[in-house]
Parts: structure tokens; C-alpha cells; sequence
């Protein structure tokens, strides 16, 4: 099975492949007007021929760009009669409870895009107001005249009863063959109405544009020949195809960061690492996600932007904390002489001032460079050749703003940046009581090696893991993913009286629609996994609990009943096993399993280093605290060492797509599987 | 006192505000009531061995700062500190001591470190029926604490870790809810255990003196960088006055809210001297109540992002007289305790608006904007339906304020979903929209209030509380007031009537119940606002064209088309 992974960026369009049982890799400026001229670009570096490979996996930040930007599509919303306004009140809650200035989510959907259809479904799904076809047609030249690109369509109760949803969606389908169309209960089959309607928004608003994207990929794959199966990399961990990627690209809003963070619990599990610190750093943003036991945690809802403002998403998300920091990030100056970074970012185009092509902001990469702790002739493996002269105008100028030598600014701007990065691991461990010395930082991403040791410092975590190929880390997770889909169907009754027709009918039109989507993707069979969302009568909040068959809701109840007792206990210190339990949703999620842990097999094997002694040990003088007094550093070529090898900073490990930092003091060590190790000094 | 290093002090910090939140969860994911999971009508948090408050999570009920460690220490009084054992529980809701209406039941408990009480792990939430003359809360026909329900004066529901089985048994007798009551009592213990585990493992790893010096550290911080804004505000004596509807009782005399800031150098002292007196009706609260409102405008104004804990409030002094109807005498009903409480918030923040004119906002809706409906079921249960509605924001110095957003007294607060509510009570909603016209015109309008349709769908009875029906809420600059808060039951007949404070309303199956809340006052002239604002608002239907023209001068047929 030969497979490639293509993680796109901001900045960096990152590929690992595994072919013939050997790793392949490489790095290459994103193309943002033709994502897929990068991944051509990628995939010549590494010398890989997409016809050749049996599965493409990618990973890309196009639907939550979408969102953060802006860029989405002209968008109407269907509301029931008399609910125009659910989607822009939300719950009315102001979380920023003391700010007399607060913001609410900011609708995707103008009030005037909103229309109200005359229908109306009950909680037990019979329809009390039937929908007239005809309404939805004479609907449809209107929306057609201002240009609307997409519609989402989310009724009442359509989680209990889609028909009417189904219905408006053929109309319109067939009136406008070229509209985006979305139907709540196609993607989230669960009550809470406001939150539905945000998720169907989220999803029709990246539609049209995400759809465009995949259809050039796939133009693309199809011209190379390639003759697998194109993966999506989707917020949950999991994959899914092209196909459903474009019928539900709102499940592919985290889908960079999430491999990273996979691939991250994986080292945490080979090395032991308890509790763990995801922290990667690219071009334009820096990810962070506490990892314990090796598990990246998963949760079910999410908010796009910031908490506050942003888009709820009702679906499960690998939990990452991020900033606007990277390599990319741009350094300015305000009005009162302070200097700023990020979240600005000058990403692949123009790039950093040192790239060379038209960017003249100073960046933290231009930063990195004039501080040493960049090699000028060693970037992106040699293929890029840094201009210091370009980074050094750019560094002066802004220095000159602020009174400053070129140097001192540029390290202030480094001291800056990892300041706000550091900001986001306190967000994932000091924040919640975890206290960051009991903690190890796993750093990836092309610029989080060379930062990772700083920012460790700074919040004191002692210890910090490199593994093998940090630059390409993201997409080398995605070669560990499995094929995923997560459903959700409303189910309301009591344990032990939900009718058994009632019970059986929920089981099989779960597994209906898990087949339905094997099928799409032209999968035989699958891991199918039920779990039902349980309380105590009364109660708000549920457990999953997992569940094998209609039985176990209707009939043989008492395993069911002592399990969630059990947990209830477990997370919430207190049960009530005398209480009736009411069943609220059924969940199924679908597996299919990767045939083989190629990865996790290279990851865990002894590290064999690469003796070709092309690259000797090189010194330079590299900037650490004080710009002034450079001082002599040790450069190593991370390929040639051998496992056990010990290092006391300051040295800098420069691999093809990634440099790491060991500061004065501290230890660095070559574990057993080619890991790098540091131990910070006085942590 | 020896150095702490700065690490450990931001570890506290952040362990002790985390375990608050991480109780908050605990709560509100095993609560019972709606009240607590969706309202999050609730707060939890430690306090230490003098009732000073260590940490308390976020996102609760702004008016839940002032007091979990009076609770806390009434009991400290009783028992003594050498009077709790490990296991201890103690339930507490006494009328006089907490000054807040009997649902809010206090549950806390002891954390030992080394044989000693060190501090408590306490939470505090709104039970959905503590007894009392009327289903759930909300009546306007009480005169005395006694017809509100049951009342426990720091009793321990658990002794070394035993129930107390005649206490227990005397709650399940005493509720309407006996089921959801008692969830609710398990919840919050389990809630006070696990912030007494967390903080004594943070006891265990630092040493109880590191921590309490951290603590002590955080205090300090907070009131330097408290003190620091208040002494940028120029010193003088500030006041305002507004009034509100009435008592709920006698419906045609209205209440005086008036208010006096004094700011001197880095201390605030705000006067309540001048108030209403207490009334006979329900809407009373204890001294809690007057320091609740005080705290949440002095929070708003000098520290609206950080954590809360006891240094937030130490530049912060009160003159509040017993008798006042925020700090009333014994028996007084305190059944509507939280009503006056908005309105007060403002009153603050409008005597300090001539001095603080770029922080401070037009007036807000104003109220509570709750519901309460309750009736039996066909297999004779009873239900109780409750719900939280927002209301227009007022305008603001630069910008426009929030439409349909919970009052001040009531931030991280969840309407409940439409479909919940239909999938568990038998009511349609028919309408949720936002009302035309209700902002309060200016240069920055005022957010919007909404209309909520209830239709009945069998016979249930309805509890209205509505405050600031008359006074709508204020503009400031030149701007205009809001629409007021309204409802109106319309009978199957088609029949209308506006209910205003009503208790034990009939409805029957096919009745409607329109809740409408205010909008925002508006904030400077409306003629100076953007022509472009005044259209963006006629085309979304925020503003209707002949409000557009009475209002703003604006006539779309003589402006330019922005299409």
C-alpha cells in the first residue's frame, strides 16, 4: 500500500508519502491562487508519482480560511414561519459577562437574506402545517436574481421529520441546478435549533467554495493519472472522501491541525508521556492541544473565531487552542511606539522580506535569520536561498521607527511572538490547573523546533520532544488517520419503555446512512460502533453510552442502566441508580481501519543514522539574549547523529525542512527511535 | 515571609479560577433543573477559613459575586471552625442572612489540610421549588419570607460524611420536585467535592502556606490594578435616579432607584441612603442585594475580564441602611428579590456617565425577562416550564448596541432552545422575532428587544413578572429611550389583555402568551447618525421607514439608493 499525505498551509504546502517501504517528503511554498500547483511542486520534490500511489490523503485550512475571511458564499437562509430571527439572536447569552461592550456572534446570513417558509413540524415530527412546493418554487427566480450561491435550509424539528426539508431541497435543486444546497438534517440529525441552523450556515457558506477547490484536485489527480482514492482530512481525526468533503465541508474546518496533533499522541505514547503539549507552529498560525494518555481530545461542539463571536459548530473537533503567530507573521509599529507581530501574516505571497519576491514587512522568519538561528543556504532543504540583506532593510527599517538597532529589533520581535505563542500553551495547561513542569512540549511544524525551547522556557514545561520530520509532521499524521464518519439521530424515551419499533427503527436508519456513506465511497465494510446519549430523567446533559442493539434501549436494559450509573459516578462523583434514565440521541460512529501501521511502525523503529558525512559540523554566530554579543554556536546536521548522541546548548539541529534551538545550558539527546530530546536548564 | 517565585503564584492563580470553572462544569452537566443547565442560574467557587472569597467560576450569574462567603460564614459561626469534621456537608437559603429568595440554596463544605479546616468548596443554585404559596418562584402575592418556602439555616444535611436522613426526608416532603430537588442538592454536593479534592491536592503539592501566600499575592494584584482605575476617575460626588413599576403589590405606586457615587482618590463609595424604603410586596432583597448591584457596576467599570476573587472589591464601599428595599428587614418577601437589581446596575452607571463618557453605554432593557408556566400533565405530573428572554443593549459611544442580549445581572444565562422546549412541554412557540422599532433611536441606536409566542396546548397556568413596563430604558446624549417591556395574553376568543406583574394566570388549550421585551436606550442624536446606518436598518427591518423618517429625518425616496 503506497500512500501520500499533502497538508496545506498558509504559507508551506507539506507532503510525506510512504512508498516501497521507505518515507518520502517534502516541502514547498503554498500557491494560494492554484493550491494544486503546490501540491504538483511537492509532489516532483519528493520525486513521487501520483499514479503510483494507491491513496492521497489531504489536509487543508480552505474551509475555515472561509470563514475567518470572509470569503464565503453569497448565502440565504429557509427559516420556519415565525423564526426568522433564531439564527441571529442565538441563545442570548453574554459569556463576557462584565464587559459592558460585548459582541455577539456575528451572523454569516443577513437578516434580509432570511425567509420564512410556511411550515411547521411538532416535536414528535407530524407536520401541522404542510409545505407547499410551490412556495419554495416562487422562491427560487428571487434568489436566483440576487445572486444568492447558496442556501442553507433548517426547519423546526426536521431532526424528527425531515420531509419538508427534503422536499424544499428538491425544489430548489431542480429550480436552481447550480445552487449550493444544505439541509439541516443531512448534516446533524439533533435538536437545538440554533445551533443546527450555525452548522448548516457554517456548511453552505464554504460550499460552493471548498467545492471548487476539490474539483480542482481532482482534475489534478485525474491528470497525473492517479487511479486511488482521494481522503479528506476532517475535524474529528478521521478521513472521509472527496465526494462527501464536498457535500459537507463544514467537517473539514480543523482539518490541517488535527494530523499534527494524531501524530503528536503517538510520540506521547511511544515516549510515555502522560500529559503531553501539542504545539505546532507554521507560517501563519501557532496550534496548540493537551494531549494526555496519548489521546488528542475530541469534543462535540465548537466555536470558528473567537469564543465570543464566532460560528458554533455542533460536531465533534479535536480541541486546539490557536494563535495568529508563525514564521510568517508580520512585525509593525503603532501609534505609541509599541511593536506588535502577527496576526497579519505575509504567507507564501509575498512571503518573508528574505524570500526574496516582492515582501518588504519584516517577518519572524526574517527575524530568525538575522539572529543566526536560520541558515541562509540550508532552507526548505537548500531550495530556497534566504536573502539576509532583504530581512536586515526590512529589520532597520522597523528598528528605526522604534529607536532601535536592526538587531534589537530583531529580537524583539522574537521575544514578542513567543510570548503571544506561549499564550496559547498557557491556554491548554496553566489555564486548567495543569501544572506546565509536570508536562513534556511536542514540537512540530517548520518553525516550532526553533522556537519550541524558548517557549518552554518561558512558561517553565521542561522538557521538549522534536520528533522525526517536525516539518512535515501535520501531513504525516494523516497517514495514520482512519476512514471516519461520526452520526446523530434524536431519540427521546425512557430506558426500558422506548417502543422496540421505535428503537429499531433509529438503529437501522443509522446504519442505513453508514452503509449509505461506505458506499459512496466505495468502502465494503466498516467498524460500526452505536452509543446512545443518556441522562436521568430531568437532567440536561447526556453520556454516551455505548449500545450494540435495539435491545439494550428497549428491552434487556440492565448492562445499559449499570453502565451509565457507572459513569455518571466516575465523571460526576454521584449516581442514582433508583432514577429513570431517558434516552435523548443515538450515535454511531463508522471505522474503517488503516490495513497496516506503516507509520506508527516507522516512528517506533531504531533510528538508523544516515552516515553520508556530506554535511559537516559548521559553527556560526547566532543572537540568544543579547544582540550585541553573538555567540559561537555549534550548527549539526540532524541526519548524522546517532542515537545516544548528547549536546549541550547553545547548538543549533538544522534538518532539510526544520531547524531546532537548544539554548545555552540546556541538554539535548538522541532518543532510541531518533527522537530529539531536550532538557531545559533550571526548569 | 519568604519569596514566593512568581511561577508557583501564576499556578495558583490559574489552578484555583480553573477548579472554580471545573465545578461550574460538574454542576451544570449533572443539575436537574433548567434552571441550572440551561439559565446557569448558579455560581460555585472556594472560600477560605474567614469566608474571603479564594476563587469563583466564570460565566455565572454576574449577581452571584457578592456573597457565598456570607452564607459561609454564618455557619463558621455556629459551628466554629473546630466544629466541621471531614464529610461535612451543610445546606443553607436563611432569608435574613442571604437576602435572596429561598431557591437559591447554598451547599458547602469543608476542606481539611493536616487535621485543619483550610478553606470550603461552596455552590450556590436555584432549586425549581423550594414550597411556598405558588409553583416555582415568582409570585407577586407574598408579604412574608414564610409564604416563600422552606428555610434552612446552616444545617448539616451530612455529618462526617453520614446523611442526615430526618433533613433529607423533611426536603422531600417540603418541594414540589422532590426528584429534580434532590438531584439538584447531589449535584451541588458532589460539585463541593471535587473543588475540595482539587484544592487539596494543590495543598498537598505546594504546602498550605506557598498557597495561601499566592493567594494572598492575587488579592493584593487585583485590588492595586482595581484602585489604579478608580483613582483615574476625577473625585466628586455623582448621582442619578430612576424608578421602577411597582412592588407587585400595589400596581399604580412607583419605586425610587437613587443613587450616589462618591469617588475619593482610589476609593468608590456608593450611597444608598436615598432609596425606596422596603416594600410590602416581594421585591426586596437582603443586603446582599444592594452589594450585589454595587459590585457588578464597580466589576463592569474597573476589572470586566479578570477572574473574581476577594481583592475585586476592596476599594469598593457601601452606605446602605436596613429598611432600604435592597437591604430589608426581616420577615420582608424577598420572592422577587433580583427584580430591581438591572435597574439599579444602570442607575450606578448613570450617575458616572457625565465622568466617564466613553465607557459607559445607554440604558438596557432593564428587567429579568423570565417566564414561568407550570401545569399537569394527562398522566398527572407536574411540569414547570421556565425561561430567560434577552432585550435590547443600549447604544454605545461609538457603536450600535446588542439586540436580544440577557440583562446585566445575568451573563453566560441560555434562552432555552425552541424545540426543547416543545419536545418537553406542551406549548408551540409560534413566533421569535426581533421587534421593529423597539432600539432607542440615536447615533448609536439601541439593540433591539424580541416578541416570544407561547401558545398553549393544554390548560397551565402562567406567572408574568415584568418590571419597566412605565420607564422605558433611558439614552444618554441626545439619544432616545427604548420601547418598554410588555406582555400580552390573547385568549382563544382573540380577546387581548396585558399582563404586566400577574401571578396564576389560567391559560387555556389555544391561549397565547406574547412575552416582549425592551429595546436599548440610543446613544447621542439620532440626525447625526450615518445615512447609511438609518438605510442598512429600514432594509433588514430593524427600523421602519416611518419610524426612519419621525426619528432620524431619513425618507429613502430622497436618498441616494445604496443597493
Amino acid at each position: 500500500m503506497s500512500i501520500v499525505g499533502v497538508d496545506i498551509g498558509g504559507t508551506f504546502t507539506d507532503l510525506v508519502g510512504y512508498r516501497d517501504g521507505a518515507i518520502i517528503t517534502s516541502k514547498t511554498s503554498t500557491v494560494p491562487a492554484d493550491p494544486t500547483e503546490g501540491i504538483a511542486a511537492a509532489l516532483t520534490l519528493a520525486g513521487c508519482d501520483l499514479a503510483a500511489m494507491d491513496e492521497l490523503i489531504h489536509g487543508s485550512t480552505i474551509a475555515i480560511n472561509t470563514v475567518l475571511e470572509s470569503k464565503g458564499a453569497k448565502t440565504a437562509l429557509l427559516t420556519t414561519q415565525g423564526m426568522r430571527d433564531v439564527y441571529g439572536v442565538g441563545r442570548g447569552n453574554r459569556p463576557d459577562a462584565f464587559n459592558l461592550f460585548f459582541h455577539r456572534p456575528r451572523p454569516l446570513v443577513p437578516r434580509d437574506l432570511t425567509f420564512e417558509i410556511a411550515e411547521r413540524m411538532n416535536a414528535a415530527g407530524e407536520a401541522l402545517v404542510p409545505l407547499d412546493p410551490a412556495e419554495i418554487a416562487k422562491l427560487a427566480p428571487k434568489l436566483a436574481a440576487i445572486g444568492i450561491e447558496a442556501v442553507a435550509v433548517c426547519f423546526l424539528h426536521s431532526y424528527a421529520n425531515p420531509a419538508h426539508e427534503v422536499l424544499a431541497g428538491a425544489v430548489l435543486r431542480r429550480e436552481l441546478p447550480g445552487l449550493f444546497v444544505t439541509l439541516s438534517h443531512e448534516i446533524l440529525r439533533e435538536f437545538r435549533e440554533y445551533e443546527r441552523t450555525s452548522t448548516t450556515v457554517l456548511n453552505a457558506f464554504v460550499g460552493p467554495r471548498v467545492s471548487r477547490y476539490l474539483s480542482r484536485l481532482e482534475g489534478f489527480a485525474q491528470n497525473a493519472r492517479f487511479g486511488g482514492q482521494i481522503a479528506i482530512m476532517r475535524s474529528n481525526g478521521g478521513t472521509m472522501s472527496a465526494g462527501e468533503a464536498r457535500r459537507a465541508p463544514v467537517a473539514m474546518m480543523e482539518s490541517g491541525p488535527v494530523a499534527g496533533m494524531i501524530g503528536a499522541g503517538r510520540i506521547a505514547q511511544l515516549l510515555g508521556i502522560e500529559r503531553a503539549i501539542g504545539f505546532d507552529m507554521g507560517g501563519t498560525t501557532a496550534k496548540t492541544s493537551l494531549i494526555t494518555g496519548g489521546i488528542p481530545p475530541i469534543e462535540e461542539g465548537y466555536v470558528i473565531g473567537d469564543a465570543f463571536t464566532g460560528q458554533p459548530m455542533q460536531l465533534p473537533v479535536v480541541d486546539i487552542v490557536e494563535v495568529g503567530a508563525g514564521g510568517g507573521s508580520i512585525a509593525w509599529c503603532d501609534d505609541r511606539g509599541g511593536l506588535h507581530v502577527g496576526p497579519i501574516s505575509a504567507g507564501a505571497d509575498p512571503g518573508p522580506a528574505c524570500y526574496g519576491r516582492s515582501g518588504v514587512e519584516p517577518t519572524v522568519t526574517d527575524a530568525d535569520l538575522m539572529l543566526g538561528r536560520l541558515n541562509d543556504a540550508r532552507f526548505l532543504g537548500g531550495h530556497m536561498r534566504l536573502d539576509c540583506a532583504r530581512a536586515e532593510a526590512a529589520l532597520g527599517k522597523i528598528g528605526q521607527k522604534l529607536g532601535l538597532d536592526r538587531m534589537t529589533a530583531a529580537l524583539g520581535v522574537a521575544t514578542i511572538v513567543d510570548s503571544a505563542m506561549s499564550l496559547a500553551v498557557r491556554a491548554v495547561s496553566v489555564k486548567r490547573g495543569i501544572d506546565p513542569r509536570e508536562t513534556t512540549l511536542i514540537a512540530f511544524g517548520g518553525a516550532g523546533p526553533l522556537h519550541a525551547v524558548s517557549i518552554a522556557r518561558e512558561i517553565s514545561i521542561p522538557r521538549v520532544v522534536v520528533p522525526k520530520l517536525p516539518g512535515a509532521f501535520s501531513a504525516l499524521g494523516m497517514l495514520m488517520a482512519e476512514w471516519r464518519q461520526d452520526f446523530v439521530r434524536t431519540l427521546i424515551g425512557e430506558l426500558g419503555k422506548v417502543g422496540m419499533q421505535a428503537a429499531a427503527t433509529a438503529f437501522a436508519e443509522l446504519r442505513d446512512a453508514g452503509q449509505a456513506a461506505l458506499a459512496r465511497d466505495r468502502l465494503a465494510a466498516g467498524e460500526f460502533n452505536f452509543a446512545a446519549d443518556l441522562r436521568y430523567r430531568g437532567q440536561e446533559h447526556t453520556i454516551p453510552i455505548a449500545v450494540a442493539n435495539p435491545q439494550d434501549l428497549a428491552t434487556a436494559t440492565d448492562e445499559t442502566r449499570a453502565r451509565f450509573d457507572a459513569q455518571h459516578d466516575r465523571r460526576y462523583g454521584h449516581a442514582a441508580p433508583d432514577q429513570s434514565i431517558e434516552i435523548v440521541n443515538l450515535r454511531l460512529v463508522v471505522i474503517v481501519p488503516r490495513l497496516e501501521d506503516t507509520i506508527g511502525r516507522w516512528l517506533a523503529q531504531p533510528w538508523q543514522p544516515d552516515g553520508d558525512g556530506a554535511a559537516a559540523e559548521q559553527h556560526r554566530a547566532v543572537v540568544f539574549e543579547d544582540g550585541k554579543r553573538p555567540v559561537e554556536t555549534r550548527i549539526l546536521w540532524r541526519p548524522h547523529l546517532p542515537a545516544g548522541s548528547e549536546m549541550a546548548g547553545p547548538a543549533l539541529i538544522e534538518e532539510a525542512n526544520s531547524t531546532t534551538l537548544i539554548g545555552p545550558g540546556d541538554r539535548a539527546t538522541i532518543d532510541a527511535y531518533g527522537n530529539i530530546v531536550i532538557t531545559l536548564k533550571d526548569v | 515571609m519568604k519569596n514566593i517565585d512568581p511561577i508557583t503564584v501564576e499556578v495558583v492563580r490559574n489552578a484555583v479560577n480553573a477548579y472554580a470553572d471545573e465545578m461550574a462544569t460538574a454542576l451544570c452537566k449533572s443539575a436537574y433543573n433548567m434552571m441550572i443547565y440551561e439559565v446557569r442560574d448558579f455560581c460555585c467557587g472556594l472560600v477560605d477559613g474567614e469566608g474571603r472569597m479564594i476563587s469563583q467560576n466564570q460565566g455565572g450569574l454576574p449577581i452571584f459575586l457578592a456573597d457565598l462567603g456570607v452564607a459561609v460564614k454564618d455557619g463558621i459561626a455556629r459551628y466554629g471552625l473546630d466544629g466541621f469534621a471531614p464529610g461535612d456537608v451543610v445546606i443553607m437559603n436563611h432569608g435574613q442572612v442571604c437576602g435572596q429568595h429561598l431557591n437559591n440554596i447554598v451547599i458547602y463544605a469543608p476542606c481539611f489540610h493536616d487535621g485543619k479546616v483550610v478553606a470550603f468548596a461552596a455552590s450556590r443554585a436555584h432549586w425549581v421549588d423550594v414550597g411556598g404559596m405558588r409553583v416555582g418562584f415568582g409570585s407577586v402575592e407574598t408579604t412574608e419570607i414564610y409564604q416563600e418556602g422552606i428555610q434552612f439555616r446552616s444545617l448539616k444535611i451530612y455529618e462526617a460524611g453520614k446523611r442526615n436522613e430526618t433533613l433529607w426526608q423533611i426536603i422531600n416532603d417540603n418541594v414540589r420536585f422532590p426528584e429534580a430537588a434532590l438531584g439538584d442538592l447531589r449535584a451541588q454536593i458532589a460539585c463541593c467535592q471535587l473543588g475540595i479534592r482539587r484544592f487539596g491536592e494543590l495543598l498537598r503539592r505546594y504546602g498550605r502556606d506557598t498557597v495561601e501566600q499566592c493567594i494572598h499575592a492575587v488579592w493584593e494584584a487585583t485590588e492595586r490594578e482595581a484602585r489604579a482605575f478608580v483613582a483615574k476617575i476625577p473625585d466628586g460626588l455623582y448621582e442619578a435616579e430612576s424608578f421602577l413599576d411597582n412592588d407587585g403589590r400595589t400596581l399604580d405606586v412607583k419605586l425610587r432607584i437613587k443613587v450616589k457615587v462618591m469617588i475619593d482618590g482610589d476609593r468608590m463609595v456608593i450611597d444608598f441612603s436615598h432609596m425606596n424604603d422596603q416594600a410590602p410586596g416581594p421585591t426586596n432583597s437582603g443586603y446582599s442585594g444592594g452589594l450585589a448591584a454595587a459590585r457588578v457596576a464597580f466589576k463592569c467599570l474597573t476589572q470586566p475580564h479578570a477572574p473574581v476573587n476577594e481583592g475585586c472589591f476592596r476599594p469598593l464601599e457601601l452606605i446602605l441602611p436596613e429598611g432600604k428595599i435592597i437591604n430589608a428587614k426581616a420577615p420582608a418577601a424577598l420572592g422577587l428579590w433580583s427584580i430591581p437589581l438591572p435597574t439599579v446596575i444602570d442607575t450606578i452607571l448613570k450617575a458616572l456617565a457625565p465622568v466617564l463618557p466613553a465607557q459607559i453605554p445607554a440604558a438596557h432593557k432593564g428587567d429579568m425577562g423570565g417566564c414561568s408556566i407550570s401545569g399537569y400533565r394527562p398522566d398527572g405530573r407536574r411540569f414547570l416550564l421556565m425561561n430567560i428572554f434577552g432585550g435590547g443593549w443600549g447604544g454605545r459611544p461609538h457603536e450600535d448596541g446588542e439586540s436580544a442580549s440577557v440583562s446585566i445581572c445575568q451573563g453566560d444565562v441560555h434562552s432555552a432552545p425552541i424545540e426543547l422546549q416543545e419536545i418537553q412541554y406542551p406549548f408551540l412557540i409560534e413566533r421569535f422575532a426581533l421587534r421593529t422599532d423597539s432600539g432607542g433611536a440615536g447615533r448609536y441606536r439601541g439593540g433591539l428587544g424580541v416578541d416570544m409566542t407561547y401558545r398553549a396546548l393544554q390548560r397551565c397556568v402562567a406567572n408574568v413578572n415584568c418590571e419597566r413596563t412605565k420607564d422605558p430604558p433611558w439614552g444618554l446624549g441626545g439619544g432616545q429611550p427604548g420601547a418598554v417591556n410588555d406582555a400580552t395574553l390573547i385568549r382563544g376568543d382573540g380577546s387581548e389583555r396585558k399582563l404586566k406583574k400577574a401571578t396564576g394566570v389560567v391559560m387555556q388549550a389555544g391561549d397565547r402568551l406574547t412575552f416582549s421585551t425592551a429595546g436599548g436606550g440610543g446613544w447621542g442624536d439620532p440626525k447625526s447618525r450615518e445615512r447609511q446606518s438609518v438605510a442598512d436598518d429600514v432594509r433588514a427591518g430593524y427600523v421602519s421607514a416611518a419610524a426612519a423618517r419621525r426619528d432620524y429625518g431619513y425618507d429613502a425616496a430622497f436618498e441616494p439608493t445604496t443597493e
